[in-house]
C-alpha cells in the first residue's frame, strides 16, 4: 500500500495538486463546508427515523427534503476527498483515521439508504426497534466523519500503536 | 492590566499547560471543535434555507426553529468550550492571527444578525410563518448562511496561517552545543 501511495505521489495529477498551495486549501475548505451540509442532512433523516425530529411529517417527506442535499453534498465531499487523497496519498493511506473514516462513510450511506427502504416497506407505520437501532448507528457514523477527518493529521498521537503510520 | 498581560496569564495558566502537555488532549479537543462547527453550520443551514424559500416551503418557520435551534445551541456551546481550550494553548499567537480576528468578527456579525432577526423580523412572523418570508427575512437568511460558512472557512484558515510558537517557555534553559 505504501509503495502504491509513493508511486501515486509521483504522478502528474498528484504533483499538480500538491504543488499548488491555494488549490489544497480550497479543496480542504470546500470539503469542510460540504461536510456541514452532509452531516446535517444525514443526521436529520436518522433523527426522523428515531421519531425525534419532524415526527409530525411522514418519513418520505423528510427523505424528499434532505436526501437531495445529502447526495449533492456527498458528491462534492467525495470529489474533494479523492483530490486530497491523490495530492498526499502517503499521509492518507498510512492513517488509521482515514480508513476508519471511509468505513464509517460507507456505513452512513448504506445505513441511510436502508432506513429509506424500511420506511417505504411500511409507510405511515412506526419503524421497528431494529430500524431505530440502525438509525442510531447511522447518526454515530455521520457524526464521526468530521473529527476523523481532522484526526488524519494526528494519527500517531490519537491511535498510538494502532496507527498505520510509522 | 493590558491585553498582553491577560493573554500571557491565559497562556501560562495550568489549564493551558495541561492542554499543551497532555497527549492527545489538543488533538481530541480540536477534532471535537471541528465536529461542533460542522453541526452548527449544518443545523443553521436548515433554518436559513427555509428563510430563503429554498427548502421546506410549507413547513412553519417556528416549527423549524423549535426543532433545530436546540441542536444549534448545543453544538455552539461545545464549539465555544473547545475553541476556548484551543485558544489558551497559544493565546498570543491566536490573538494576533488575522484569520482568527476575522473569524471573531464573523461570529459577532452572525450573532448580531440573529439578534436583529429576533427583535425586528420575527415580530411579524405570524404573517409569513407558513408562507413565503418577506425580503428582510430572506436577507437575514442569506447573511446568516454566508457568515456561518465564513466562520467555518476562517476557522480552517487559522490552521493554515497560525504557525507555531517557537518561544522558549519560562524556566527552560536552552543548552546549545559547543
Amino acid at each position: 500500500m505504501r509503495a502504491f501511495a509513493e508511486w501515486l505521489y509521483g504522478t502528474g495529477p498528484s504533483a499538480a495538486i500538491h504543488s499548488t498551495l491555494w488549490l489544497i486549501r480550497l479543496l480542504q475548505a470546500t470539503h469542510l463546508v460540504t461536510a456541514g451540509v452532509a452531516v446535517g442532512s444525514g443526521v436529520m433523516i436518522a433523527l426522523r427515523a428515531l421519531g425525534w425530529q419532524r415526527a409530525d411529517e411522514p418519513f418520505e417527506a423528510v427523505w424528499k427534503r434532505f436526501a437531495p442535499w445529502l447526495a449533492g453534498s456527498l458528491a462534492v465531499m467525495v470529489a474533494t476527498g479523492i483530490a486530497q487523497t491523490i495530492s498526499d496519498p502517503v499521509r492518507e493511506f498510512t492513517a488509521t483515521s482515514y480508513w476508519l473514516k471511509l468505513t464509517l462513510l460507507l456505513g452512513g450511506v448504506l445505513g441511510t439508504w436502508s432506513l429509506a427502504r424500511a420506511a417505504r416497506r411500511a409507510p405511515g407505520a412506526n419503524l421497528s426497534p431494529a430500524v431505530k437501532l440502525i438509525a442510531a448507528a447511522v447518526i454515530l457514523c455521520w457524526l464521526a466523519l468530521p473529527p476523523l477527518g481532522r484526526m488524519i493529521g494526528y494519527d500517531l498521537a490519537i491511535w498510538g500503536s494502532l496507527s498505520l503510520r510509522e | 492590566m493590558n491585553v498582553e498581560s491577560i493573554l500571557d496569564s491565559i497562556q501560562g495558566s495550568a489549564l493551558a499547560e495541561w492542554m499543551r502537555d497532555t497527549n492527545p488532549a489538543m488533538q481530541i479537543v480540536e477534532s471535537t471543535h471541528v465536529l461542533a462547527a460542522v453541526l452548527v453550520l449544518g443545523t443553521v443551514l436548515i433554518a436559513d434555507l427555509r428563510l430563503l424559500g429554498l427548502a421546506d416551503p410549507q413547513r412553519a418557520f417556528t416549527h423549524i426553529g423549535r426543532e433545530t435551534l436546540p441542536l444549534t445551541w448545543a453544538a455552539f456551546a461545545v464549539a465555544v468550550v473547545t475553541g476556548s481550550l484551543m485558544f489558551t494553548t497559544s493565546a498570543q499567537t491566536y490573538f494576533g492571527n488575522t484569520a482568527f480576528q476575522l473569524k471573531a468578527l464573523a461570529l459577532l456579525a452572525a450573532g448580531l444578525n440573529m439578534l436583529l432577526f429576533q427583535l425586528l423580523t420575527a415580530r411579524g412572523i405570524g404573517a409569513w410563518d407558513s408562507g413565503r418570508p418577506p425580503p428582510t427575512a430572506r436577507i437575514a437568511g442569506v447573511v446568516s448562511l454566508l457568515l456561518w460558512a465564513a466562520v467555518v472557512l476562517l476557522g480552517r484558515w487559522i490552521g493554515f496561517t497560525k504557525g507555531y510558537d517557537f518561544t522558549i517557555p519560562p524556566g527552560v534553559e536552552l543548552v546549545l552545543p559547543g
